[in-house]
């Protein structure tokens, strides 16, 4: 089990043989089309681009250095635990980022949303936003999407009854990922906040229910591949208790942290801050949910 | 912990306390969430957006004189498609009007707008006023 094993279509150090050029560049190819199908509907979204030049420059400073932590543990995560080092993650993470960034200039130009008589600050802006979810989008595609044509598929045969365990913060961390990526993708546009304005408090109580309700089920009740299980001698809310609702107050604090990026937040009461907050939770908490399945 | 093997994860039947800890934490903030909402909807009254606006700053700028203004909503209602006008007065009428209309004004919330006057307002009331508004 040496690394150019575990890491779809890198190359390794040490002695090159030609087929790993060509796996590199099937890596690449993945994560570019990765990159797509995870970015595409925030590139065809217009707040986006309109975000790029007017969001305050420290707010997307921030969520551009906060996204490299974030795609290095995650591309750790989706390597193989036992042989995949923190070099190949941070390398991986380097990779998808320039992928995401590479994509998400080329599609802008296609679309006619950066040309060249723009304000590179403009420019940046727009591409630089988007590459947040197309780098996660990418380092996806690189892993998840990949497998077959190298020895994993013999890898996984030898895998097969060994455990991974996932430390609870990395549990948590993986929720983080889901919530952020699917906010990220609704965030931006207006009706986050419209919906917010036409619900009672009421209806922000059950729709805050309904999310818990649904994160608990995806993972637990109903049985998707990648269901969790309780032991037998579990009771069900002990599950519940310490996964489900710290899942929704990471849902939550992702979804103020992307609102709060993208200016939704100033200067709005409290009571409203809330109800964008847990209208954005919904998809937020569904991605929470979908990455502890995948992941 | 969990217990992933082959796409199986099994949830550790001895967690850590800190896995208690966490999610009586957590049921602290969501519980604290529910009745924030909860007691805003049984205490506050529900009003009409009633709006109130205050001048910020006057700028020089290319072909005019910027006026920045905040706008604040004091009902608890939001409102749509808020339309204010600026008039700058001389004796008593309007000497040049401005409009500009606003998205949203979320109840007991502000929002920041401007409008550019042809002269110089320097020494003449600026009269700020919201017009009209939608339901969201």
């Amino acid at each position: 089990m040496d690394e150019d094993v575990a890491v779809a279509g890198t190359v390794s150090r040490g002695e090159r043989d030609p087929d790993e050029a060509r796996r590199f560049l099937i890596g690449l190819g993945r994560g570019a089309a990765g990159a797509l199908i995870f970015g595409v509907p925030m590139l065809m979204t217009m707040e986006l681009w309109f975000l790029g030049f007017y969001i305050e420059r420290y707010r997307l400073l921030l969520l551009l250095i906060a996204n490299i932590p974030l795609l290095i543990l995650l591309a750790h995560r989706v390597g193989f635990e036992e042989t995949f080092t923190w070099r190949e993650a941070i390398r991986d993470a380097t990779i998808a980022y320039g992928i995401a960034l590479v994509m998400s200039a080329l599609v802008l130009t296609l679309f006619g949303s950066i040309r060249p008589d723009m304000l590179l600050m403009e420019v940046l802006g727009k591409i630089a936003i988007q590459a947040v979810p197309a780098s996660i989008g990418a380092l996806l595609g690189r892993s998840q999407l990949g497998g077959e044509l190298d020895k994993s598929e013999q890898q996984d045969e030898e895998n097969k009854g060994s455990e991974v365990s996932t430390g609870y913060g990395r549990e948590l961390f993986m929720m983080a990922v889901g919530a952020l990526f699917l906010s990220l993708n609704v965030a931006p546009t207006e009706e986050i906040i419209l919906i917010a304005f036409k619900m009672t408090p009421w209806h922000a109580i059950a729709l805050l229910v309904l999310s818990i309700v649904l994160m608990h089920g995806f993972v637990y009740a109903v049985a998707f591949r990648g269901t969790h299980e309780l032991t037998k001698e579990t009771p069900g809310w002990h599950a519940f208790i310490r996964f489900t609702l710290p899942g929704y107050v990471v849902a939550i604090a992702i979804s103020l942290y992307v609102l709060w990026t993208f200016g939704r937040l100033d200067d709005v009461a409290f009571g409203q801050i809330l109800t964008f907050a847990i209208v954005l939770g919904f998809p937020a908490s569904i991605g929470a949910a979908a990455a502890r399945l995948i992941l | 912990m969990t217990t992933t093997s082959k796409n199986r994860h099994t949830e550790t039947q001895q967690p850590h306390w800190i896995e208690w800890m966490t999610g009586a934490v957590s049921a602290v903030l969501i519980l604290g969430m529910v009745a924030w909402i909860a007691g805003e909807a049984l205490v506050q009254e529900v009003t009409a957006p009633s709006f109130r606006s205050q001048v910020r700053a006057i700028t020089v700028v290319e072909g005019g004189h910027r006026v920045e203004f905040e706008i604040s909503n004091q009902g608890t209602t939001t409102a749509a498609a808020v339309v204010v006008r600026a008039e700058i007065m001389e004796a008593g009428r309007p000497a040049e009007t401005a409009e500009v209309t606003f998205d949203y004004v979320p109840g007991n919330s502000k929002a920041n707008g401007g409008v550019i006057f042809a002269q110089d307002p320097a020494g003449r009331e600026i009269r700020l006023r919201a017009i009209g508004y939608t339901d969201p």
